[in-house]
């Protein structure tokens, strides 16, 4: 009886912590059914015209959320991209030596020759201001000591305790280091977490050793019994900032770690904050919302970037090399990033002549802010 | 002389047309001028064009690839205002090949054509049909 009327309070509780959804606008209102002047059925789509552009992917849901400000945290956009095995999480800073968008005003577009007759979208589309100002920026290469590979990780019912569920991941790292799984945990400064629920279950850390592609799993007992939690708030951050999952990855060097010494300026940390959501045969699934890295007192944000993975080899001159090569001059490897969207497809001259006409992307044709160099075959060389 | 100082986009674009044609699509540049394509797509099965082959004359400007092919009259958004450098000859004579098999009369080149096709679209199609037999059968 006490645990049950504790369940529902504590529903009260995170129903009370969820912002508040306006509602939904009224439906809008029915159209008298037109009297089709052809036979619909043949054609259900006809008025549609087929070659909508493909809808952009969908915005990478870490970004509905700001940044936690901390005290490193400068506004600088960050970002990092994981590695499997020497992990070089990197960011641009804005203005390093190319000095190209500093240069005169771009200048409009060449007018489009013949072909006016086209339409009325023809001759709209020629009427183009000059791109705003895009920060074009190089990537610096860091190190990250422990990776989550955020697809890996998994709640796996106890074997001893069937109500309770145990973490388990796959990770690689280069030193030794500790975790620590916290629920519903909440980010203070300096990338610290602490958990709002610890009267239900305290935050454990355990040790893990180096290795690539490893697999970690919390031991038998210290599990977490889910169905004490709603769903609702399991699948998504109370108010944004207080996380169902919180994995805390501390890399230590190889002397460790006593519990709670030891805490230096060179302490690196991939935090992976997720949700838990039911899938449809009943199972509890983990996603990760973002993946914090904390790196010689710097905070950074993980995100991945598209067309990165086939670009990591040198082009050769076969002709396999497409997937690897700039979308633009397929010549050149791809070494820029569009930012928000996050497509690396251009190499550095053609994102710098694309940036004098346009402010698309290519690929999706979302308006650019920021555009990135990553020059991933400098970081092979240096293994 | 058009061809010296062809961008290596344009040299490369062209050999992968030659090597590995789309299906039902071929583009040969002019000798004359590598910017210049000679292209035929072939009507889609299960179309009114089926059967027919459609010539066509493509144009890459001194642009390109930041402007559109040139094609003439064509109402095809990714030749106007969607056009992106990331699109290739290739893919555009797809989209053609495409819009073949689902003609928009709401975006039309003849209004009568257009209003044909949305009221007596049966109709319509035994037009395309016939005029694909008459005028597009090839040679």
């Amino acid at each position: 009886m006490g645990q049950s009327s504790s369940r529902s309070r504590r529903r009260d509780d995170y129903r009370q912590t969820y912002p508040q959804h306006a509602p939904l606008p009224p439906p809008p209102p029915v159209q008298p059914p037109l009297t089709p002047p052809y036979n619909p059925s043949s054609r259900p789509n006809f008025s549609t015209p087929y070659y909508n552009p493909p809808p952009a992917p969908a915005a990478p849901y870490y970004y509905a959320y700001q940044p936690q400000p901390s005290s490193s945290y400068n506004g600088l956009m960050r970002f990092f991209e994981s590695w499997v095995n020497n992990s070089f999480p990197s960011y641009y800073r804005p203005n390093q030596g190319n000095g190209w968008l500093n240069s005169a005003a771009p200048s409009p577009p060449a007018a489009m020759p013949p072909y006016t007759s086209f339409s009325a979208a023809s001759s709209s589309s020629m009427v183009v201001a000059p791109p705003p100002y895009v920060e074009h920026q190089k990537a610096k290469t860091i190190k990250n000591d422990v990776n989550l590979h955020k697809d890996m990780i998994r709640l796996e019912a106890d074997v001893l305790n069937p109500e309770e569920y145990l973490v388990s991941f796959v990770y690689d790292a280069v030193v030794d280091g500790s975790v620590t799984i916290y629920y519903f945990a909440k980010e203070g400064a300096n990338c610290s977490f602490s958990s709002i629920e610890e009267d239900i279950y305290k935050p454990r850390s355990y040790p893990f050793e180096k290795g690539t592609a490893r697999k970690f799993c919390q031991p038998s007992g210290h599990g977490i019994d889910l169905g004490f939690f709603d769903l609702e708030s399991l699948s998504k951050p109370a108010n944004g900032e207080v996380f169902p999952l919180v994995i805390y990855a501390k890399a230590c060097g190889p002397t460790l770690m006593d519990g709670q010494s030891v805490q230096s300026a060179a302490t690196h940390l991939q935090i992976t904050l997720a949700v838990i959501e039911k899938n449809n045969t009943g199972a509890f699934e983990v996603k990760v919302v973002k993946q914090i890295l904390w790196f010689d007192g710097e905070r950074y944000e993980l995100q991945e970037i598209f067309g990165l993975a086939n670009s990591s080899e040198p082009i050769d001159d076969a002709d396999d090399d497409i997937g690897k090569e700039c979308v633009i001059c397929l010549t050149e490897t791809r070494n820029t990033a569009v930012f928000p969207c996050r497509h690396l497809c251009m190499c550095s001259d053609c994102a710098k002549s694309l940036r004098l006409q346009s402010n698309k992307c290519p690929i999706c044709r979302q308006p650019v802010e920021k555009l990135m160099e990553i020059n991933v075959n400098l970081t092979s060389s240096d293994k | 002389m058009a061809n010296t100082n062809l961008p290596r986009r344009i040299i490369k674009e062209t050999q992968r047309l030659l090597s590995e044609p789309a299906p039902g699509i071929s583009a040969s540049p002019s000798e004359d001028n590598m910017r210049y394509f000679n292209v035929m797509i072939l009507g889609p099965t299960q179309s009114p064009f089926e059967g027919g082959v459609f010539k066509l004359e493509l144009f890459l400007p001194e642009e390109y690839p930041m402007a559109a092919p040139k094609l003439g009259r064509i109402c095809l958004d990714i030749l106007k205002d969607k056009w992106s450098p990331a699109l290739q000859i290739r893919t555009v004579l797809l989209s053609i090949q495409a819009l073949l098999s689902a003609p928009n009369p709401d975006d039309p080149l003849s209004d009568n054509i257009a209003k044909h096709w949305k009221t007596n679209e049966a109709e319509a199609v035994e037009t395309a049909k016939e005029w694909t037999r008459l005028y597009a059968s090839g040679a």
